[in-house]
C-alpha cells in the first residue's frame, strides 16, 4: 500500500491505495463517485475521461499512485460548472445521447474542445472527439451541440 | 398522412426533448457497476484459451477451495438449452462451466471469486487447466462438408438447422437474358455497447429470492432462464436491469455468468458481482454477422428480376443459446432475402452452421444487413448487365406503391409503404446526375468516385404467429402495461420491456399525453424490474414502441374512462361530454372543467364523494396489447451514398449520405433520427471497419480497440434525412419499429458505391468490411487478370 493525498472535486484525500490501483477503481470503489464509467480499460474508448490538473485524461490507464499531488476533476465535479451548464442544454436538445454511458466522458472532451478551441470548425471538433467512442449516436447530435454552444458563447461574448 | 404537430405539443409526433437525459449527464446514470452492496466480491473467470479441447483436469489452488468452482460444484444446475421447434434441429448444451469439452475460446471453465476484481484475476492464474486439443472447426464453409471434425461428436454433420424455401425455377432460366451469380460475405463482428455486460447477484433472505441486478434488454426472460437452469420456482429470482449502456442485441440473453453468480449468492448467501471486460467481449463474444451467400440473379433483358436462386450459410458458432437459438439467423435469411422485391420465383437453402467460435446472437438488423448486402449487391450487377442506372432497375422490381398492402413470395405481409416514391426521393436527394457528371470529369486528387444505393424493407414488432413458427423458448403474444393516477394526480406506468438509450421514458410519457393530456413531466416510467412490470419477451425485435406503446395508451385509455365517470358525477355532466386535455378534465365546449389531481383527490381521499355505481377498480389497471395483426410492420429506408476511393491506399472516404425511410407515425422524431443515425454509425463500421479475424485455430486475432476498429466521429459523415411517415394501419397511431434499419442498408449502398466507382477497372467487391488490405488485394486481382 502506498500513501496518496490528492483533491478530489476539490475535496482532500489523503487515502492508502495498492499500486496497481487504477484512478477509476479507486475513485469508484473507495470514493463511491460512480458517475466515471468504465469501458475498455485499455485507453481507447474514453469513457472513463475526467480531468487531471485541469486537462483531460483517462482514468482506466491511470494509476491512483500516480495521481499523489494532483487535482482530479470528475463528471460529479462539473455539476454547477457555467459550461457543462450549457453543453448539458445543448445535448439534451441536440439529442446528443441514448444510452448515457460514453456520456459523462464525452463531457469532459467536450468541455474541454469548447474551452481550448472557440474557433474550432466541425472537422477540428470530430478530430478532438476521436478519442471517445459512442455507440449509440453516430456522434450526429453530439457534433451539433458542441457546435451550437461554441456560437453561442462566441455571439455571448460579443464576437470577440 | 400524420397532421403537423402544434408548437408546444407533448403528445405523439412532438420532438420533446429526453426526460432520462440529466441524471445520465451528472453521471447519476444507475448502471449495475454502480450498486454499492455490502461484502460485495468480484469475479473472474478462468476461460477457455482453446477452439475445441478436452478437460482432462482443473485443478484449484491450494486452500482457494471455498472461492474456486467449477462444474462438479454446481449442484442442481442444468446446462442452457435453446432448442428450435423446426424440422432437424440439432441440439446442444452449453454447460455453465465447461463439462468434459470446451468448444470456443472464452468458454467459461471455472468461476473465482474474490474481494476485489484484480484478486479474482489473481486466484485465475493459479488455477490449472489441463487441455488436450481436439481439431478445430473455424469456417462455416469447411464446416459443413463430409470430412469436417464435428463441434458436437454426436451431430452427423455441422448444422444447427438446414432450411429450404424452394421452387421449380427452369422457367427463369430458360427465359433469362441477364444471369448474374456472386459469392457474397460478412465478417464476424462484435456488437461493443460501451458498457458490456454485467451481473450483481444478491439473496434476500426475507423474501427466500435471488436478486440479479443485470444489464439486460430482456429481464423477465432472464428471470424464467435463470430459474429453470437452477432448478428453483421463478417467485425465488428478481431480475432487475437498471440503467443499462446499450444493447443492440448483445444483452438479449440468458448468461453463464448469470447462473454461476446466482448460484454462488443462493449457496452462500454473500453478494457477488461480475463486470465484463473489454477483452472478455472482444476474445469470447464475437458473436454475430458472419454470413456468406453463393447466390443467382434471372433477370430478364432490362432488368426485371425473374428470380432468385441461393444457398446461404451462417456461422452459428458452437452453441445454440437462449431465447433466441442458433437457429433464428439462417431461418431468417430464407424468409426475408427477396427484400422489398417483386419476382416470379424464388429458392433459398440455408444452413446454420456449427463451428469453434462464439455462439451467434442477433445484432440490430438481425439477418436484414448480411441479406441487405446480397440482394443489393445482385441489384447492382443485373443494372451494369442490363446497362441501366442502378435506380431504374430498382424501380422497376420494388413491389408498386397501388399494391400495398402486399403478400410477398415468402408471404411477408407488408402493411403499407410506397417504395418508389421512396426511391424516387433518394435519387433526388443525392442529385445522381450531379455525380454522373463529377465522376465524367475525374478528382483532382486522383481519387475515383462512385454513387450506389442500397433499398431494405424491415419486419419489426412480429408476434405470435411468426416466432411460434420457429418453436423457439419465447414467443411474444400480447404487451401489458400497468397505468395507476396517483393521488397527486401523477401518472405511474409500469411495462416489461426495457429502455437502454431508445429514450422510453419520453416517448411513453408522450404517448400518456395522447391519451390522458396529462403533461409527460408528470408521467413516471418503471420498467426494468420483474417484481414491479408485467412479464415481457422484453426489448428486441423494433417493438417496444408498437407493443409497449399500444399497451400504454390502452391502459391510459382504461384509466381515461375512469376519470371521466368520477368527473362526470362530480361535475353534474354525461361521461360523454367529457374531454382530457392539458391536465384537465373538461364538459366539451364550456369552461367548466377540473383537474386530474382534483379527480384523483376525491377518489382515493373522499370516497365519500364517489357515486354508489362507482367503478371499484379505481384509477389503476393492467391493460394488454397486440397490433391488429402481429405479422410485424413494415419500416423501410432507402440509403444513397457517394464515395471516393483511393485506389493507391485502398481506402474509400464518403462523400454524401442520404437516408429517406418510412417510419410510419414518428411518436418523437428526434429520437428516430437518433436511432437512425445510431444505426447508421454501426452499419458503416460494418461496410469499412468491423472485423474480428479468427485464425485457423479459431482464434480470435482482435483483443483491443486498437484492433478491432470502431468507428468515431472522424469516420461518421454528415446525413441528410427524409422521412414518409406513411402510418402503418396495424398499430395503435401508425408507428412502425425503426429501431434496427439504419444499421441495415449502410454496408450494400456503400459497397455499391465503391464498385460504381472501380467497375471499369475490373474490380466488384463482394465482401465487408471493405478495408484497405481487401480493396487494394481486389485492384491489384484485377490488374494481374487484365
Amino acid at each position: 500500500m502506498t500513501r496518496i493525498a490528492l483533491k478530489v472535486n476539490g475535496q482532500a484525500v489523503d487515502r492508502d491505495v495498492a499500486p496497481r490501483r487504477n484512478l477509476v477503481d479507486f475513485l469508484r470503489d473507495e470514493l463511491n463517485l460512480t458517475g466515471t464509467n468504465v469501458g475498455c480499460e485499455h485507453g481507447v474508448c474514453g469513457a472513463c475521461t475526467l480531468e487531471i490538473d485541469g486537462a483531460p485524461a483517462r482514468s482506466c490507464i491511470a494509476f491512483a499512485v500516480a495521481c499523489d499531488g494532483a487535482s482530479v476533476r470528475t463528471i460529479e465535479g462539473f455539476d454547477d460548472d457555467p459550461v457543462m451548464i450549457e453543453l448539458r442544454a445543448a445535448f439534451n436538445r441536440e439529442h446528443a445521447l441514448q444510452c448515457g454511458y460514453c456520456t459523462p466522458g464525452m463531457l469532459v472532451t467536450a468541455r474541454d474542445i469548447v474551452t481550448r478551441l472557440p474557433d474550432a470548425d466541425e472537422a477540428r471538433i470530430r478530430e478532438e472527439l476521436s478519442g471517445n467512442l459512442c455507440r449509440c449516436t453516430g456522434y450526429v447530435g453530439i457534433v451539433r451541440a458542441i457546435v451550437s454552444v461554441m456560437a453561442a458563447r462566441k455571439s455571448s461574448s460579443g464576437g470577440r | 398522412m400524420t397532421a403537423p404537430v402544434e408548437a408546444g405539443a407533448k403528445g405523439v409526433g412532438a420532438s420533446l426533448p429526453r426526460k432520462e437525459d440529466d441524471r445520465l449527464m451528472r453521471g447519476r446514470g444507475e448502471y449495475v457497476a454502480n450498486r454499492r452492496v455490502v461484502g460485495l466480491q468480484e469475479v473472474a473467470f478462468v476461460r477457455s484459451p482453446m477452439a475445441h479441447a478436452r478437460v482432462l483436469a482443473v485443478r484449484k489452488p491450494e486452500g482457494a477451495e471455498q472461492q474456486v468452482f467449477v462444474l462438479a460444484d454446481l449442484d442442481g444446475v442444468k446446462p442452457i438449452r435453446a432448442v428450435c421447434g423446426l424440422p432437424g434441429f440439432r441440439v446442444s448444451e452449453l454447460q455453465v462451466l465447461a463439462g468434459d469439452i470446451v468448444r470456443y475460446v472464452g468458454e467459461p471453465i471455472a468461476m473465482c471469486v474474490a474481494a476485489t476484481r484484480a484478486e479474482a484475476e489473481d486466484l485465475a492464474e493459479l488455477v490449472e487447466v489441463d487441455l488436450e486439443p481436439l481439431p478445430v472447426v473455424a469456417d462455416m464453409l469447411a464446416a459443413l462438408t463430409p470430412d469436417s471434425p464435428k463441434v458436437h461428436a454426436h451431430w452427423d454433420r455441422n448444422a444447427f438447422l438446414e432450411s429450404m424455401v424452394d421452387d421449380d425455377l427452369s422457367t427463369v432460366k430458360r427465359d433469362a437474358a441477364i444471369v448474374v451469380r456472386r459469392t457474397v460475405r460478412t465478417a464476424r463482428q462484435c456488437m461493443a455497447p460501451i458498457e458490456g455486460r454485467a451481473v450483481v447477484a444478491e439473496y434476500d433472505r426475507r423474501l427466500d429470492q435471488l436478486v440479479v441486478h443485470s444489464a439486460t434488454q430482456m429481464p423477465h426472460i432472464n428471470r424464467t432462464g435463470i430459474a429453470e437452469c437452477l432448478g428453483i420456482d421463478q417467485a425465488s429470482v428478481r431480475v432487475v436491469a437498471p440503467d443499462v449502456g446499450g444493447g443492440f442485441g448483445y444483452k438479449g440473453i440468458l448468461l453463464a455468468e448469470e447462473i454461476c453468480l446466482g448460484w454462488y449468492a443462493r449457496r452462500t448467501g454473500r453478494p457477488v458481482r461480475w463486470l465484463e471486460d473489454r477483452y472478455e467481449h472482444l476474445s469470447g463474444n464475437a458473436n454475430c454477422r458472419e454470413h456468406h451467400y453463393d447466390i443467382t440473379g434471372y433477370a430478364d433483358a432490362s432488368g426485371r428480376l425473374l428470380g432468385i436462386d441461393c444457398e446461404a450459410v451462417v456461422d452459428a458458432g458452437a452453441y445454440s443459446l437462449y431465447p433466441f437459438s442458433a437457429c433464428l439467423e439462417s431461418a431468417q435469411v430464407s424468409s426475408i432475402l427477396p427484400g422489398p422485391y417483386v419476382m416470379d420465383r424464388y429458392r433459398c437453402h440455408t444452413y446454420a452452421a456449427a463451428t469453434n467460435k462464439p455462439p451467434i446472437l442477433p445484432y440490430r438488423g438481425v439477418a436484414r444487413t448480411g441479406v441487405c448486402f446480397a440482394m443489393e449487391l445482385v441489384l447492382d450487377a443485373i443494372a451494369r448487365e442490363a446497362g441501366r442506372e442502378p435506380w431504374e432497375v430498382r424501380m422497376a422490381n420494388v413491389v408498386p406503391s397501388d399494391a400495398m398492402p402486399y403478400t410477398n413470395i415468402t408471404n411477408k405481409y407488408f402493411d403499407s409503404g410506397d417504395y418508389p416514391e421512396c426511391l424516387r426521393r433518394t435519387v433526388a436527394a443525392l442529385d445522381v446526375p450531379a455525380w454522373r457528371a463529377r465522376q465524367t470529369r475525374g478528382e483532382p486528387d486522383g481519387r475515383r468516385v462512385g454513387i450506389g444505393l442500397a433499398i431494405f424493407c424491415e419486419q419489426a414488432a412480429h408476434g405470435t404467429s411468426v416466432y411460434h413458427g420457429w418453436g423457439i423458448p419465447m414467443v411474444p403474444g400480447h404487451e401489458q402495461c400497468f397505468a395507476r393516477l396517483s393521488p397527486d394526480g401523477a401518472l405511474e406506468l409500469r411495462i416489461g420491456t426495457h429502455s437502454h438509450g431508445q429514450g422510453m421514458e419520453t416517448t411513453l410519457a408522450q404517448v400518456a399525453n395522447e391519451v390522458l393530456g396529462i403533461d409527460p413531466a408528470r408521467v413516471r416510467l418503471i420498467h426494468g424490474d420483474t417484481a414491479l412490470t408485467p412479464y415481457s419477451t422484453g426489448t428486441w425485435g423494433s417493438r417496444s414502441m408498437v407493443m409497449s406503446g399500444g399497451a400504454v395508451a390502452a391502459a391510459c385509455t382504461v384509466i381515461a374512462e375512469r376519470v371521466k365517470a368520477i368527473a362526470a358525477h362530480l361535475l353534474e355532466a354525461a361521461p360523454a361530454d367529457l374531454e382530457l386535455a392539458d391536465g384537465d378534465v373538461r364538459v366539451t365546449g364550456t369552461d367548466h372543467s377540473m383537474t386530474l389531481q382534483e379527480v384523483a383527490h376525491a377518489w382515493y381521499r373522499q370516497p365519500q364523494r364517489m357515486p354508489p355505481d362507482i367503478d371499484p377498480a379505481g384509477l389503476e389497471t393492467t391493460a394488454g396489447y397486440k397490433a391488429v395483426r402481429d405479422t410485424g410492420t413494415f419500416s423501410y429506408a432507402c440509403h444513397a451514398c457517394a464515395v471516393a476511393v483511393d485506389t493507391e491506399l485502398g481506402t474509400v472516404e464518403i462523400l454524401d449520405y442520404v437516408i429517406v425511410e418510412d417510419g410510419g407515425t414518428l411518436v418523437n422524431p428526434m429520437i428516430v433520427d437518433g436511432q437512425v443515425y445510431g444505426g447508421l454509425a454501426q452499419g458503416i463500421g460494418s461496410a469499412l471497419f468491423e472485423e474480428m479475424p479468427f485464425n485457423a485455430d479459431a482464434q480470435p486475432l482482435a483483443s483491443t480497440l486498437a484492433d478491432y476498429m470502431l468507428p468515431g466521429a472522424t469516420e461518421m459523415p454528415t446525413v441528410r434525412m427524409e422521412h414518409m411517415t406513411i402510418p402503418s394501419p396495424i398499430t395503435r397511431f401508425g408507428q412502425k419499429g425503426i429501431g434496427e434499419g439504419g444499421a441495415v442498408a449502410p454496408p450494400a449502398a456503400i459497397a455499391n458505391a465503391v464498385n460504381d466507382a472501380l467497375h471499369d477497372l475490373g474490380v466488384e467487391i463482394t465482401e465487408c468490411p471493405i478495408t484497405p488490405r481487401r480493396l487494394l488485394a481486389a485492384l491489384a486481382e484485377a490488374k494481374a487478370g487484365r
